[in-house]
């Protein structure tokens, strides 16, 4: 089976957040940038199915700008992709997820792909796009916040677990489909040093970005803070039937949440 | 704007979902009088839920009433929605920012050629644009995004404009075709629906009130402490990474980085320290409270209300006060 897992890079979590100078976008001087949260769970449920199935490849795909995109697939690969593209976006393109989108079908569309995983959003513009914008642009099914995804090799089915707020919903489908995965069914592995060292000199294939048909986009135009939080007030009680008096009549009467 | 904008309604056990109703609100705060807002619904039980509709202050409701749609992918409906936007002339499609609504707006961002955003907490028009605010990075920030026209599709963060009050008349009601649909979209089924959290209380991603446990709670035992104050409450039940990993409680009760993001109303937080890894998952609810033993842990830095104690005892006596006021 031809897996290929969409991948982006990201801030990691505790980057301190601040507006580059123009005050559109991040500063992401210093950053460091590593694979998103949930792509982190879409390429460890990839490397899980290629074990499962004999002859399986992973194909780890991504749209960014250097060093960090380079850096991303070089990750993957130490974790057991096979190959790796990088979608080249020119150093200073701002990133929309729709552009993305197209960026990441024109790479698939010319590689073979039985199964299309993603991350369901990105840790950074948290938009959630890209696997649905991939299925359309692609034809292809997909399906979000998937949870548990199986390999069902009697009927040749995908049999997953979609999380929604209505509750989990069990789905079948044939490939090649696309899914954004919320979450691995086991914790995602850690890159052996041997592994680490040969990613370095891997072969990453490299992708001009095409030029971007005419049609909507959007653009950032500004980044904020919010404005520091003072800290919490602090419920000073002697009984704890008093601390919970007390919190209920704020959450009331002040927060105006409760009824 | 002079063109309709298009609300497409998400169905819950029978009725119209309150993230539907906002996008009412919006609907017509950006159409300014100017032009109708028209709701959309699809499905087997499509036309009752129309009724509802047609009660909310939409100006007409397009009906699709087709049951391949209940159990079909979201692409499906997308084509549905995207034929009706043309059929009505809309410029704006305004869907509620839940599961089913995100994945909509990816889809007819590329089928309906529209300028795309998910999350939106405000918008505003000028000239042939739009711009939209959104929270980003967990909460931690924002980003005003400028939508280039004439389309625009947008999923609207759920719990955070008004809803409508009921309309006086009854607006009418069309129906209108399934458009034919390419076959690939079927070849997927769902199988089963399992209900939320053993079928107890709200699901997170829909709650406007979540009570969350932490490793504090120590056993798995112990957990029924924050199941009841969320009974009471009317709220739903989350868990921090420490508890899910513990096997305390299923993974599907994570919030933060790697489970679910929450934005309620009022997010209570019991026994969590508030790691980065979970503050980015609840960090826009409007407003949080910390029970916690550690007055240094960092959750009270980003909590509007903190009790530091024992939440052994702070959380039966909460409960209780909660129940009495709302005389349970």
């Amino acid at each position: 089976m031809e897996i290929v897992v969409c991948l982006k890079p990201v801030p990691e979590a505790e980057t301190r957040l601040r507006a580059a100078t123009d005050g559109r976008a991040l500063d992401s001087e210093g950053v460091k940038f590593v694979l998103a949260g949930y792509d982190e769970s879409a390429l460890e449920q990839a490397l899980l199915l290629k074990e499962s199935i004999a002859g399986s490849r992973v194909h780890a795909v991504s749209y960014g700008p250097g060093p960090r995109t380079e850096e991303v697939l070089r990750a993957a690969i130490a974790l057991g992709a096979d190959l790796a593209t990088w979608v080249e976006a020119p150093p200073g393109t701002a990133l929309d997820p729709i552009a993305a989108a197209r960026a990441l079908a024109a790479a698939i569309t010319s590689v073979p792909h039985d199964l299309i995983l993603c991350g369901k959003q990105a840790g950074d513009d948290e938009a959630g796009l890209v696997p649905p914008a991939l299925g359309e642009l692609l034809s292809l099914p997909e399906f979000s916040s998937v949870v548990d995804l199986r390999w069902d090799a009697g009927t040749s089915r995908f049999r997953f677990l979609r999380s929604t707020e209505e509750g989990g919903e069990r789905w079948e489908s044939s490939g090649p489909c696309v899914m954004g995965l919320q979450q691995a069914w086991n914790d995602p592995r850690t890159a052996k040093l041997p592994n680490i060292l040969r990613s370095r000199k891997a072969t990453i294939a490299r992708r001009p970005l095409e030029p971007v048909p005419a049609g909507p986009r959007s653009e950032s135009e500004r980044f904020e803070l919010p404005a520091p939080r003072t800290g919490a007030r602090m419920i000073e009680y002697k009984t704890p039937a008093e601390a919970a008096q007390q919190l209920v009549r704020l959450l009331r009467e002040e927060a105006k949440v409760f009824p | 704007m002079t063109a309709p904008i298009l609300v497409v309604g998400e169905v819950q056990a029978g009725h119209l979902t309150s993230p539907t109703l906002e996008c009412i609100t919006v609907g017509q705060h950006l159409a300014a009088g100017q032009a109708p807002v028209i709701g959309f619904v699809a499905g087997s039980s499509a036309r009752s839920v129309a009724d509802e509709f047609s009660h909310v202050g939409v100006a007409r409701v397009v009906v699709v009433t087709d049951a391949t749609l209940d159990t079909a992918l979201v692409a499906a409906t997308a084509h549905a929605v995207a034929a009706a936007a043309e059929r009505v002339g809309a410029d704006t499609v305004l869907v509620g920012g839940t599961t089913f609504g995100r994945e909509l707006v990816g889809r007819l961002a590329i089928r309906w050629n529209a300028s795309a955003a998910s999350s939106v907490t405000e918008v505003r028009k000028e000239g042939d644009a739009l711009h939209v605010r959104r929270p980003i990075f967990g909460g931690r920030a924002t980003e005003t995004r400028r939508l280039d026209g004439p389309r625009f599709v947008l999923a609207l963060r759920p719990h955070t404009f008004p809803v409508p009050p009921d309309a006086a008349v009854p607006s009418n009601i069309e129906e209108v075709p399934l458009p034919s649909l390419p076959p690939g979209l079927l070849v997927a089924r769902r199988t089963a629906l399992e209900p939320t959290s053993e079928g107890v209380g709200p699901s997170l991603g829909d709650a406007s009130i979540v009570v969350s446990g932490g490793r504090g709670v120590r056993t798995a035992e112990n957990f029924h402490l924050v199941e009841e104050l969320a009974a009471a409450l009317g709220a739903a039940v989350g868990a921090s990474r420490a508890v899910t990993d513990a096997g305390w409680r299923p993974s599907s009760f994570q919030v933060g980085q790697t489970g679910r993001s929450v934005s309620p109303q009022l997010y209570i937080a019991v026994g969590i320290s508030g790691a980065i890894q979970h503050l980015v998952g609840m960090l826009s609810s409007r407003v949080i409270v910390a029970i916690n033993s550690d007055a240094s842990a960092p959750i009270f830095r980003v909590a509007d209300y903190g009790i530091v104690g024992d939440l052994f005892q702070i959380l039966p006596a909460l409960t209780a006060e909660i129940r009495r006021v709302r005389g349970l």
